[in-house]
């Protein structure tokens, strides 16, 4: 047997394969969901949304579709669940072959954006202008990161999750000090903690974008929302603007004081070991989304309900240019419906919108999960609730707030966002420096 | 030994004319205390985890952190299990089993003949060309074709079936299942081959009677791997099926995933499950296995 | 039954050779059509891609070489490909001579041998997923193994450290695959006769002379066999690695494979992604010849030549 020959023979008999596999994929992307005899995506007549499973928000999603589905016995919502990472995966390739669902769940931003740029959801500006009373009772901060281009291509919906300062006030009555009020009293708050062997935060660093919040805060406080506007806009070289290489450089000053604790690296967020690591007591602070407000709930009662846990905005940075109300986090969750379903089916989606989304019922039970849904004038529901406080803190932080930045994961392109998730974990394990990363990034400006 | 003809070196493969005993390689009458000894610290390396799985399987969510790892739970309890017994943990197990079987009894017969036909089929250009694409099959990664297979699946109208998962891990599983049975069939002898055509049998006949026995312990090894690539493969469910009756297992850790952090005591609760069933049928099936391994060309 | 076969047969058995052929080129059929349906044409359809600009999501651009040049000049690839290869050669170096000496033992008559045989086999029996969520739990400095036995030297960065993880993802694959070649091993060992042992007991070889001079030999295919799994299973192996430690700390255990599905799935790039995927077929394909070759088969000898 000649391996030459029998290759080139292989070679060319493979070649014939091209065209018959081109035209598979060809037809794929325009992909008529006619074929959706075969996918479970739409019976024709129903529409079809998918969401997240899991606690906390699946049995009130869940609940929302029943309560519509009772009312509209005629044209029923199929929902389905997948688990996070799994959805991210299976949206893609659904709205690539054109098997999308009718409603489809995201965060908006820069992934709403990547749908919008490929046709794949429709342009709700108008419906909104229509629909005054919908628009007017949600929050306007949350439209921001559904609107691309000047247009609305999303429902906002659920709740509003800010990035919250979580700390143990136990620990800070042990070394006799008061929550930090700035960031120079974050670091000489280190090394006393560090001295009676309490780790000062808590971070889960192998997740990365646990790493990214503390950067969010860092560069907004040192110099604005403007510094990863910048960013957003496509500005070029945007990363090597001062300011932000003075934040990184605080993020890395930060680990090298050991401020978080030992091992961060290695704790993933997703088995929520960083915040045990708050309610076990082996750490005094943890910056964390607000969502962690209800699993600490859920695994340590009594640490939350005694008042051992209590929560603050982010500080200011001394000299910096950020107003302190600032924050960030997740404005809301993103409904789009998809550009390729049926007229009748994106008739029930927009019912479904108007109707059923954030009714007072749905808002009920994501306040006893802990979350405040998106909705002005829930002040008296808030204040009803057993975690009242916190509600309450959560409402003010995002209403007040003079600038409430989405996600950078988020609120990049996905291929922007990836490469910013790699470099963000090499600044925390200090292998590259905040030039390198600001080289880096700026390599995937606009993309 | 009455085999004449075969000299000193090549006797190990052939004419073994004992019946094949369990216990060869290893000299009687003295202990191995290092084997012995290092037999054990590895027991220690497999138990740990496994004893961590189970003793958290017991133990609540909320206690999870406050306890040590290695004690069991103060209050062992069963809620765990129940919620995967109640999350419709028997229905995906059934869906694995299906799609396991369904995969693995196809795809290694097909490879089986494939892989006589190539080594026994001369030298002509189709076999060659099969041949040769097999070995460029080997390592085509799944995610990457993971959505060609996507687009063909639903222009079959399979999307959403047990069969979508079935037939393409048929596909991916038939070049290295090749790879190995062809090695191993050329290792049976020709004379063997000669003696079958001699007394008439078909090609046909050869496969089954002569070939089939005596590549045993290959065509178990390839089905060990295969079941267990399938056994464990999410990624085909994942792009592949959607609605919860079609999910397999490994969908099932899902249910315990929540959007901001997983239930760790609930998937192992699930994990355990999973494997009991296929540790007692591997206590049971023990002898088979290993007798299937060990056959050799004794005549 | 054993008489050797002439010479002057098997030349008139060329003769039949192709009519042999013929009729079996039909066997191999319904394996290659499976595989064309599912395999190939997948795989050209991945070949196109990587000459396409595409996000998975909208339409797809042709865009020429701009995929593979982006690939090819990326730095990225190169530490792919040397992660990827450090973790292939680490993972045989550390279950190959595991294997051997497990498959050794319980090919013997140690007395717990069948216990400990159906002990030693549970880790193959669990998914890549649920021994990745187990040793991330384990592997936690603050709640897992090191701090529920109170071992300093177990607390460490484990998966934070780059050389650390490297380190513990060729463990915990080892840890889930030997079982699986001891497995094989113990078929290999338990073909070889006994007889080669005593005649060498009697000639005053000692236990570890015999196994040099006998056991390996002797498992010289099942050593390419299970190298072969072993090195194909690990240049695709994704799921193990991708939830242990989603290619980090800092790109450490960015393998090949992982490395694509990042490119495609999550940074949306899937005409570089085709590309990574097309370099790994081809790598599968070279080193799949490279173990023929080192087994020292050409396509229809057998070990038995010359019989």
């Amino acid at each position: 047997m000649d391996p030459r020959t029998t290759s080139r023979r292989t070679f060319l008999g493979l070649a014939a394969g091209v065209p018959l596999a081109a035209g598979l994929a060809a037809c794929g992307s325009s992909g008529p969901s006619s074929s959706g005899g075969a996918s479970g995506a739409a019976k024709s007549g129903s529409a079809s949304y998918w969401f997240l499973n899991g606690p906390p928000g699946e049995a009130v999603r869940t609940a929302t579709v029943e309560r519509f589905n009772k009312a509209n016995p005629s044209t029923p919502i199929k929902a389905t669940t997948f688990q996070n990472d799994a959805y991210k995966t299976k949206i893609k390739t659904a709205i690539g072959s054109g098997q999308a669902p009718t409603i489809i769940w995201g965060w908006g931003g820069g992934g709403l954006r990547s749908y919008v740029k490929a046709g794949q959801v429709d342009d709700l500006t108008d419906w909104f202008a229509q629909n005054t009373a919908v628009k007017d009772r949600l929050f306007p901060s949350s439209f921001g990161a559904a609107t691309i281009d000047g247009k609305i291509y999303a429902m906002p919906a659920e709740t509003v999750q800010p990035i919250v300062l979580f700390y143990n006030q136990k620990k800070f009555e042990e070394i006799g000090a008061e929550p930090p009020k700035s960031w120079g009293e974050i670091m000489s708050l280190v090394p006393r903690f560090n001295a009676k062997g309490i780790a000062p935060f808590a971070l889960a660093g192998a997740s990365r974008w646990t790493n990214m919040m503390w950067l969010e805060f860092l560069f907004d406080r040192t110099g604005g929302p403007e510094v990863f506007e910048a960013v957003f806009n496509g500005e070029k070289d945007a990363w090597s603007n001062p300011v932000a290489i003075s934040a990184l450089t605080k993020a890395q000053d930060l680990v090298k004081a050991k401020g978080f604790i030992k091992g961060f690296s290695s704790i993933t967020a997703d088995s929520n070991a960083d915040q045990a690591l708050l309610y076990t007591g082996k750490t005094a602070m943890m910056l964390h989304g607000s969502w962690s407000y209800g699993i600490q709930l859920a695994a340590a009662k009594k640490f939350v309900t005694s008042g051992e846990l209590c929560y603050m905005n982010f500080p200011p940075v001394e000299g910096g240019k950020g107003d302190p109300s600032d924050t960030v986090g997740n404005p809301g969750q993103y409904l789009s419906i998809s550009s390729k379903a049926t007229p009748e089916q994106k008739d029930i989606a927009k019912k479904f919108f108007s109707t059923a989304v954030l009714s007072d019922a749905e808002n009920k039970e994501w306040v006893a999960t802990g979350g405040v849904p998106i909705v002005t004038g829930t002040e008296s529901l808030l204040a009803a609730s057993p975690d009242a406080n916190f509600l309450k803190f959560i409402y003010d932080t995002s209403s007040k707030a003079k600038v409430f930045a989405q996600s950078w994961d988020q609120a990049l392109s996905p291929t922007a966002a990836e490469a910013l998730l790699d470099n963000i974990s090499k600044l925390f394990t200090l292998s590259i420096n905040p030039q390198q990363f600001a080289t880096n990034m700026n390599a995937v400006i606009g993309t | 030994m009455a085999d004449t003809l075969t000299p000193e070196s090549t006797e190990p493969r052939v004419g073994r004319t004992r019946p094949p005993r369990r216990r060869s390689g290893v000299v009687k009458g003295r202990r191995n205390w290092l084997g012995g000894g290092l037999a054990w610290v590895w027991l220690l390396i497999v138990i740990t985890p496994i004893y961590w799985i189970v003793i958290t399987s017991f133990k609540s969510q909320d206690i999870y952190f406050l306890s040590n790892p290695f004690v069991p739970a103060t209050h062992p309890t069963l809620d765990n299990y129940r919620m995967v017994i109640e999350a419709d943990f028997i229905r995906y197990f059934f869906n694995s089993a299906v799609v396991a079987v369904g995969t693995v009894v196809p795809a290694v017969l097909i490879s089986f003949m494939a892989a006589f036909a190539i080594v026994r089929g001369g030298n002509g250009w189709v076999l060659r060309f099969t041949n040769s694409l097999f070995l460029l099959g080997l390592a085509i990664p799944l995610q990457a074709t993971i959505i060609p297979v996507y687009l063909i699946i639903i222009r079959l109208h399979l999307y959403d079936t047990l069969l979508a998962l079935i037939l393409p891990s048929i596909a991916f599983a038939i070049p290295l299942s090749v790879l190995i049975l062809a090695n191993f069939i050329r290792d049976v002898p020709k004379e063997l081959f000669e003696s079958m055509r001699l007394d008439g049998a078909s090609e046909w006949g050869t496969l089954w009677r002569l070939a089939f026995p005596l590549t045993r312990p290959a065509l178990v090894t390839v089905s060990i791997y295969n079941a267990l690539a399938v056994w464990n493969g999410f990624l085909l469910p994942l792009i592949l099926t959607q609605s919860p009756e079609q999910r397999t297992l490994p969908l099932a850790l899902w249910s315990f995933q929540g959007q901001y952090s997983v239930n760790v005591p609930a998937v192992l609760a699930s994990v355990v499950l999973t494997t009991v069933p296929i540790l007692l049928l591997y206590v049971v099936g023990r002898r088979q296995l290993l007798s299937g391994l060990t056959a050799g060309f004794g005549k | 039954m054993t008489t050797l076969v002439p010479p002057a047969t098997s030349r008139a058995h060329a003769a039949g050779r192709g009519h042999r052929q013929r009729s079996l080129a039909w066997l191999a059929l319904p394996a290659l059509l499976f595989f064309i349906a599912f395999g190939v044409v997948p795989l050209v359809g991945v070949l196109v891609l990587s000459f396409t600009q595409w996000d998975g999501i909208g339409a797809i651009h042709p865009a020429g070489f701009d995929s593979w040049h982006t690939v090819l000049t990326d730095p990225g690839l190169l530490h792919a490909l040397w992660v990827t290869f450090l973790i292939m050669a680490l993972s045989w170096l550390v279950q190959t001579p595991m294997s051997i000496l497990i498959g050794v033992f319980l090919a013997g008559n140690q007395r717990y041998r069948a216990v400990l045989a159906v002990f030693w086999f549970i880790p193959l029996l669990l998914s890549s997923a649920a021994i990745a969520i187990t040793y991330k739990a384990l592997l936690d400095p603050n709640f897992g193994l090191g701090a529920g036995l109170k071992i300093g030297f177990l607390t460490q960065d484990w998966l934070g450290q780059p050389k650390l993880a490297v380190g513990v993802v060729v463990f915990v694959v080892s840890w889930q695959f030997i079982p699986f070649h001891s497995l094989i091993y113990q078929g290999g060992v338990q073909q070889i006769p006994i007889s080669l042992y005593e005649a060498a007991q009697l000639d005053g070889a000692g236990r570890i002379r015999q196994f040099f001079s006998i056991t390996l030999p002797q498992l010289k295919y099942t050593i390419i066999t299970s190298s072969t799994l072993m090195v194909i299973g690990s240049l695709t192996s994704f799921d193990l690695i991708f939830i242990l430690t989603a290619g980090g700390p800092a790109d450490a255990t960015r393998v090949l494979a992982l490395d694509m599905y990042k490119r495609g799935f999550q940074a949306n790039l899937m005409g570089p992604a085709s590309a990574i995927a097309v370099i790994l077929v081809l790598i599968g394909l070279a080193l799949a010849l490279l173990l023929q070759r080192l087994g020292g088969r050409d396509a229809n000898a057998s070990q038995m030549e010359g019989a």
